[in-house]
């Protein structure tokens, strides 16, 4: 497979796994909200904070917004398009590399973004937003699972799908740890009460409000939901699963032995995957929730960023051969210049 | 409709059907079409803005009909005219027999823009420089079918006639049962055979590979389908290196060694060692790559002096020069510029005129004397005094109009008609082409970027 082709499918899951856990995120906190404020308002923006926090991107909402306006978190989130990690803009990007490869890929696949980047992209999707924003969080969270049905049912399972699964897991086990995070930065003065509030609503985010009771029964306590959230093997979210997931994902791609390495990236999750399987909640809250998830993103990060090394980047032995005098003219002018009679 | 206002035989299955369907029904099986290219991302890029729009390729339910016979006759001359062509690429590229002969004025090739003489004495594979073109027909007011130009570069549009084809099988499903059509579907499999046919290595799979200018370009979506109906890589220039005279892709498992490519970027862009010095698209080496033969390139380097509108005006000579035969389609009159006589007629008469550029294409470049205003025409003056080898002119043909559904009723619009023709082993004419259709009440340009929508268009068995 083209290395271009492999980063396109692995950068396309990624960014439609992004767009669903924001909205995920987004989607209990209204939740929570529902009984007493309306969507956007002053004390609505209390709650989207946490949720800024843990999509990475409160510096470059300061910037937008040194003085931010009731609504201007919320929108920043969804439909911004100049937040490049807003629900829109990871969907047009899941789009936009879909269509770079839509010859790799099946023609559902592609129907299902599609469909899904029309609908946020139009004027029918800002109505739903202000209307009922819960619908529009479910259509999005709906529209990725679908993909992913549809890429299992029609996806030949060759390098793109290795790719394509690779991208979604590395993103899931980042969001899972971060949706943590969040509350490891609230956690201070916060009554029992608001605080079991707080902890269902991430479980709910993660779709693991059902198998927490049916593994751990009624009681939420920290330790628990770390078991579930970080160290489950069966729960698919869990961070330990999805690891597991990226891990094998790698190995298939190079055809190598698992509990073997071939590459700095299957080294990298392999040691992360030791790692958190031979953890307790008990270890984590040891070091400190909040530096023990930091460790893990390090890692994840670590982790893309060698399957780009090992797999995407062009070596310098290639590009030297490019000629000294190489003026700069943007690749997209040049691409539409070429007539096609 | 023939001369006396009648339904032409041909037409009577079609005109039954569509008379069946009340205005609303027809509106909303246009409608739901149009979702479906939407959907589906059947699109075409119009540049202006910075992202580039894409925009659904606008489709009119009404077929175009081709009776057999008639269809015989424009295979037979289409056929006739990519041999002369070919044989006319590899004559200007070897010995050039026929500036020699003084048949083509040698100051025609050497100063059309895509010649290449840097690739005079170079051989391609099979001898074949076009392998895929697509040649433009209008039909006059006689129902004669003229040549309007040949597009020997980069010719795009087969997508479209696939994709309406399935779109009208899928809305129109009971027009097909009785109605004879020749089927579209083997395009693909048909231009792969043609790439294979040309591997410099002979091997059982020869790595064949589409080469993309990107996803910006206008007719990427066409790229990308082609590979998919092929089964065979697109790829983008920075995918490709040249190691040793040999080309390249670089893939998750290394590199991998290709045969073939079907570029879809023009020669100047193609090796920043060679053309332009700019160009980010293009693969550095592989000119080398080609002049060695150790890959093949389809279209071939330097067709473009085929089609240049200049070179056009000659092909009914080159098809006497090479076949000894006389042509079997018609062209349109063309007065050239760069001729004393000529450019003096063209300047006293620009307002009955066509004016074309050289070496444009998609209505760019152009000048319908009998719509523009002075100014305009006073422009093309001074464009045609400036640099009149690029600049030719025709009579305006009112070329044909056929029944189209404007707001919930049928109109005569204005068609053209873009067959395309491979040619590997053999030559063959994809069963009717792509039907343009100007959409404007009375404007007869057709292009995608300037307004025009297209129409699936039927050859009949028998």
């Amino acid at each position: 497979m083209l290395s271009r082709v492999a980063d396109h499918l692995y950068w396309m899951s990624r960014y439609i796994e992004r767009a669903e856990n924001i909205a995920r995120l987004m989607q209990v906190s209204v939740e929570l909200l529902l009984d007493s404020v309306a969507f956007g308002s002053q004390k609505a923006d209390e709650y989207w904070t946490p949720v800024l926090a843990a999509t990475a991107m409160e510096g470059a909402f300061r910037l937008l917004h040194p003085d931010p306006k009731p609504g201007d978190i919320s929108h920043f989130l969804t439909l911004d398009e100049r937040n490049p990690d807003s629900i829109l803009s990871c969907v047009r990007e899941a789009r936009e590399n879909a269509r770079t490869v839509r010859d790799q890929i099946s023609d559902e696949m592609w129907t299902e973004l599609n469909a899904l980047y029309l609908l946020v992209s139009s004027p029918t999707g800002v109505e739903l937003l202000e209307r009922s924003p819960q619908s529009f969080f479910e259509k999005i969270i709906h529209s990725s699972l679908q993909f992913d049905g549809i890429t299992s049912a029609t996806l030949s399972r060759t390098e793109g799908w290795n790719f394509l699964q690779l991208g979604r897991f590395l993103e899931r086990a980042d969001k899972t740890s971060r949706f943590l995070d969040i509350k490891t930065q609230t956690l201070s003065d916060s009554d029992h009460a608001v605080d079991s509030l707080q902890w269902g609503t991430i479980l709910r985010a993660c779709s693991a409000y059902a198998p927490y009771r049916r593994v751990h029964g009624g009681e939420v306590t920290l330790e628990k939901i770390l078991d579930l959230l970080l160290f489950s093997v069966e729960f698919p979210r869990s961070v330990r699963f999805c690891v597991r997931m990226a891990d094998e994902m790698l190995h298939a791609i190079s055809e190598t032995q698992t509990g073997r390495y071939s590459n700095p990236c299957e080294k990298l999750t392999g040691a992360l995957l030791a790692k958190l399987s031979f953890a307790s909640p008990a270890e984590a809250l040891n070091i400190g929730l909040h530096q023990y998830i930091d460790e893990l993103q390090v890692a994840l990060n670590e982790a893309g960023q060698a399957v780009f090394e090992t797999y995407v980047y062009i070596p310098q032995e290639y590009t030297k051969s490019l000629p000294a005098t190489f003026v700069f003219d943007p690749l997209g002018t040049q691409q539409q210049q070429q007539q096609q009679q | 409709m023939d001369a006396n206002g009648c339904v032409r035989p041909y037409y009577q299955p079609v005109a039954e059907r569509f008379s069946r369907m009340s205005p609303e029904e027809l509106e909303q099986k246009v409608k739901s079409l149009e979702l479906l290219f939407l959907k589906q991302g059947v699109t075409f890029t119009v540049y202006g803005d910075e992202r580039g729009t894409e925009r659904v390729f606008p489709f009119d339910p009404v077929p175009r009909v081709i009776p057999a016979h008639e269809w015989e006759e424009v295979e037979a001359g289409l056929i006739q005219r990519i041999t002369a062509l070919n044989l006319f690429l590899y004559d200007i590229y070897h010995e050039q027999k026929i500036l020699k002969d003084g048949i083509i004025p040698a100051e025609v090739v050497h100063s059309a823009a895509h010649f290449r003489p840097e690739f005079v004495g170079i051989n391609v594979p099979r001898d074949t420089y076009i392998h895929v073109c697509g040649t433009d027909l209008i039909r006059d007011q006689d129902g004669r079918y003229l040549v309007l130009e040949d597009n020997g570069r980069c010719p795009s549009g087969v997508s479209y006639v696939l994709e309406n084809r399935a779109a009208m099988k899928r809305v129109f499903p009971q027009l097909f049962g009785t109605s004879g059509v020749r089927s579209v579907d083997t395009y693909p499999a048909d231009l792969r055979s043609v790439l294979q046919y040309i591997a410099p290595r002979q091997t059982a799979h020869p790595v064949c590979v589409l080469l993309t200018p990107g996803v910006h370009n206008s007719a990427y979506f066409e790229h990308s389908f082609l590979a998919r109906q092929m089964g065979i890589e697109i790829v983008e220039g920075r995918d490709l290196v040249v190691l040793d005279g040999f080309v390249y892709m670089r893939t998750t498992h290394g590199l991998q060694q290709v045969d073939v490519i079907y570029r879809r970027i023009d020669d100047d862009f193609l090796d920043p060692k060679v053309f332009r010095k700019d160009s980010m698209l293009g693969v550095p080496g592989l000119v080398d790559s080609v002049r060695r033969g150790n890959v093949a390139l389809a279209n071939a380097i330097g067709t473009g002096v085929a089609d240049d509108k200049v070179t056009y005006a000659y092909v009914p000579e080159m098809i006497q020069y090479y076949l000894g035969q006389d042509p079997i389609l018609e062209q349109v009159p063309t007065y050239l510029a760069w001729r004393d006589g000529d450019r003096k007629y063209i300047l006293e008469n620009l307002p009955k005129l066509v004016v074309k550029a050289a070496n444009e294409s998609g209505g760019y470049g152009m000048l319908i004397g009998p719509q523009a205003s002075k100014a305009e025409i006073e422009e093309f003056r001074g464009k045609i005094l400036a640099n009149p080898r690029n600049y030719i002119a025709q009579p305006v043909v009112y070329f044909s109009q056929h029944p189209t559904l404007v707001d919930g009723g049928f109109e005569g619009r204005h068609v053209d008609l873009r067959p395309f023709i491979l040619c590997g082993e053999t030559t063959k004419v994809l069963p009717g082409g792509l039907t343009r259709v100007a959409l404007t009440r009375g404007s007869i340009v057709v292009n995608s970027s300037q307004g025009g929508g297209s129409k699936d268009t039927w050859v009949l068995a028998d």
